[in-house]
């Protein structure tokens, strides 16, 4: 009985049947052949034979194919609801450090404005306005140290 | 001869450092902040000393906590390796004064080098070629804009005390210009604690070419060749390259010598690298003197590549006031090197990654080389440069390095964070980076190209794998029930099904 799977990287969205090394992928309409040996694990069927390893961490995956990395989310059975990404969340996509606040509540602002800029591992990270509109609140300091899910500042 | 080093670095260049120091017989005292308690430099030391916690403002950069922890481990000479305190005058010197061994150049060197502005006049007095540019005295906007204008535009704005693309920016046009001075001096203050900046015309589709050099107390100065550093994002190298390909002898010729006539200008001690940006082709092509890093650099081991020398064991003798152990006919440069600088990043959004690597494996084989600071297990933290490993590849040809940079980059496996892998794979197969007519702003005008989605076939192949391995993971389980491991992750490994 083939498995069926839900698995997203939070870019790009499949739908896999599992019935022991076949596969079939939707979108793409793939059907491909997997084997594996030792940390490798083989594909066929596609233009090209490809190999790449692969580690279970919880609900998730890690996968490097041809250098490249994905982090999968994996739901077994059917859908659930999928989250919408509230464009309006800042929050640093790692920890990080305050560098500088650039606006205050009530501040108007274009789209692409640097708001607040981050550091992290000696990179500078600025949080852009996503579109033209008016500060409401600020939720950070200048040199505190912020996780991401910290929500930075609300925009109007 | 020096006995007892202590080496005032972490990562790689740490465990690089005392590698050479193993082989020679010397000692070896690392030194770690809380956040690397359990790193690799600090167990492949002979002796350990923790100087703080995890922020480098209050470890690595921690001069006082440094030199507290040489005397407690009775160290008599210091390593810096390359960035933290490696270019800091004051360290050099509160080095000597401890009655230290700095395995550098003198404190003096480091501080006539380390100022842009003081660099250039120095240099340029020895008739060394220097891009036009200047320092205004008043550092108000006005002032600066006053630079840029007699500069003409393009320019880069620099932070005259910084080195390693810290506050640095170009500016192409004038309305950009206020914001650029801004950022540049926010950054240049935080980095370097000094916001001044200069002012230089942008030399437009360069390439980066440096030369390694090393001096002695005995009065000897010799090159090692050069390395090709075209291949930068952000001011950061990404890919180097020795010996540079597409040098005429007569270029070469003269771009050692000029190397050499800047380190002779400041009595140059110990290793050294003198950076030029070339422009042009062939005979007539022009070099300028860009700056001289006074430390050992990250990218010398392609130099250990062609030349067959070992720069680190170099520079622990000319420390210990030996001579150096060859002399300039002595030096010879035999086949080619590639260097690919391996970073836990998203490379599509620059963006440095954090993580714990669940799966780590470096390639290995004949004409590939290593240098790394971390092991499978290990937690990859916010605090430090997110650099993980170098990879260097070697070969009687340029042809054959870059085919074995392919296989070994395609080799390497790395889970449980994002990395530039793929990214330094699509950068070695465009024909510019192949025909060497890339110039050093090449991946930010290639971005959206070298930075594109992965391959459809790539994505399909990720999410068979990814369904494969979900699908098995409850048999897996199972079948490991009795295994009893402690390590929560669970390797798609050689499970017995």
């Amino acid at each position: 009985m083939p498995k069926r799977l839900q698995l997203s990287t939070g870019a790009w969205d499949w739908v896999a049947e599992v019935s022991g090394a076949r596969i079939s992928l939707t979108p793409g309409d793939d059907d491909v052949t997997v084997s594996r040996s030792g940390a490798h694990v083989r594909v066929e069927g596609l233009a090209q034979p490809m190999t790449g390893t692969a580690m279970v961490s919880g609900d998730q995956v890690w996968v490097t194919v041809a250098g490249e990395v994905f982090l999968f989310s994996v739901t077994h059975g059917t859908p659930r609801a999928k989250a919408t990404r509230d464009q309006d969340a800042f929050t640093p996509p790692m920890p990080a450090t305050v560098v500088r606040i650039l606006v205050k509540p009530g501040d108007a602002v274009n789209e692409g404005d640097v708001l607040i800029a981050l550091e992290a591992m000696k990179m500078e990270l600025p949080i852009r306005a996503p579109r033209k509109g008016v500060v409401r609140a600020v939720h950070c300091r200048e040199s505190e140290l912020v996780q991401p899910g910290h929500v930075l500042l609300e925009m109007e | 001869m020096i006995r007892r080093v202590l080496i005032a670095n972490r990562g790689e260049i740490a465990r690089r450092v005392i590698r050479t120091c193993r082989a020679m017989h010397i000692a070896t005292v690392a030194v770690y902040s809380e956040a690397d308690a359990n790193a690799l430099h600090v167990r492949e030391a002979d002796a350990a000393e923790l100087i703080g916690p995890a922020a480098a403002t209050k470890s690595y950069l921690n001069i006082a906590a440094v030199i507290d922890a040489a005397r407690r481990s009775g160290a008599d000479a210091v390593h810096p390796g390359y960035g933290f305190l490696s270019e800091n005058a004051t360290f050099a010197e509160a080095c000597e004064q401890a009655g230290l061994i700095f395995i550098g150049p003198p404190g003096s060197v480091i501080r006539h080098m380390g100022s842009k502005t003081g660099a250039r006049a120095i240099v340029a007095a020895a008739g060394v070629p220097v891009v036009p540019g200047e320092t205004p005295a008043a550092q108000d906007v006005a002032s600066l804009a006053k630079a840029v204008t007699t500069i003409g535009l393009p320019v880069v704005l620099k932070a005259a005390a910084g080195g390693g693309g810290k506050g640095m920016r170009i500016v192409r046009d004038a309305e950009s210009l206020e914001e650029s001075i801004s950022s540049a001096r926010s950054e240049a203050e935080r980095a370097f604690g000094n916001g001044t900046l200069y002012v230089e015309r942008l030399i437009d589709r360069a390439r980066h070419i440096e030369v390694q050099i090393i001096g002695d107390t005995h009065g000897h100065l010799v090159h090692l060749f050069e390395r090709d550093c075209t291949l930068q994002r952000r001011h950061q190298k990404v890919i180097e390259e020795a010996p540079a390909p597409r040098l005429t002898p007569g270029v070469r010729a003269r771009l050692t010598e000029a190397a050499l006539a800047a380190g002779r200008a400041v009595g140059y001690i110990n290793a050294g690298t003198v950076e030029f940006l070339l422009e042009g082709e062939g005979d007539d092509a022009r070099f300028y003197f860009l700056e001289m890093n006074t430390r050992l650099q990250v990218e010398h081991p392609i130099t250990e590549a062609i030349t067959g020398l070992d720069l680190v064991r170099a520079q622990l003798l000319v420390a210990s006031g030996e001579p150096l152990p060859f002399t300039q006919a002595d030096v010879h440069a035999t086949g080619h090197a590639v260097e690919c600088r391996i970073y836990a990043e998203d490379s599509r959004r620059l963006l440095p990654q954090a993580g714990r690597l669940i799966h780590y494996v470096e390639p290995a084989g004949e004409g590939i080389r290593v240098d790394s600071g971390v092991t499978e297990g290990q937690t990859v933290t916010v605090h430090y440069d997110p650099l993980l490993a170098k990879l260097i590849t070697y070969g009687p040809t340029r042809d054959d390095a870059f085919r074995r940079m392919t296989e070994a980059l395609g080799a390497y496996e790395i889970l449980g964070l994002d990395h530039n892998i793929a990214f330094l794979l699509r950068l070695l197969e465009r024909p510019e980076v192949r025909e060497t007519r890339a110039h050093t702003r090449f991946i930010e005008a290639e971005f959206a190209t070298l930075a594109a989605p992965p391959d459809p076939d790539v994505l399909q192949a990720a999410a068979a794998i990814a369904a494969f391995v979900s699908s098995r993971d409850a048999e897996a389980v199972i079948a490991d029930a009795d295994e009893a491991r402690p390590d929560p992750w669970d390797l798609i490994g050689p499970v017995a099904w």
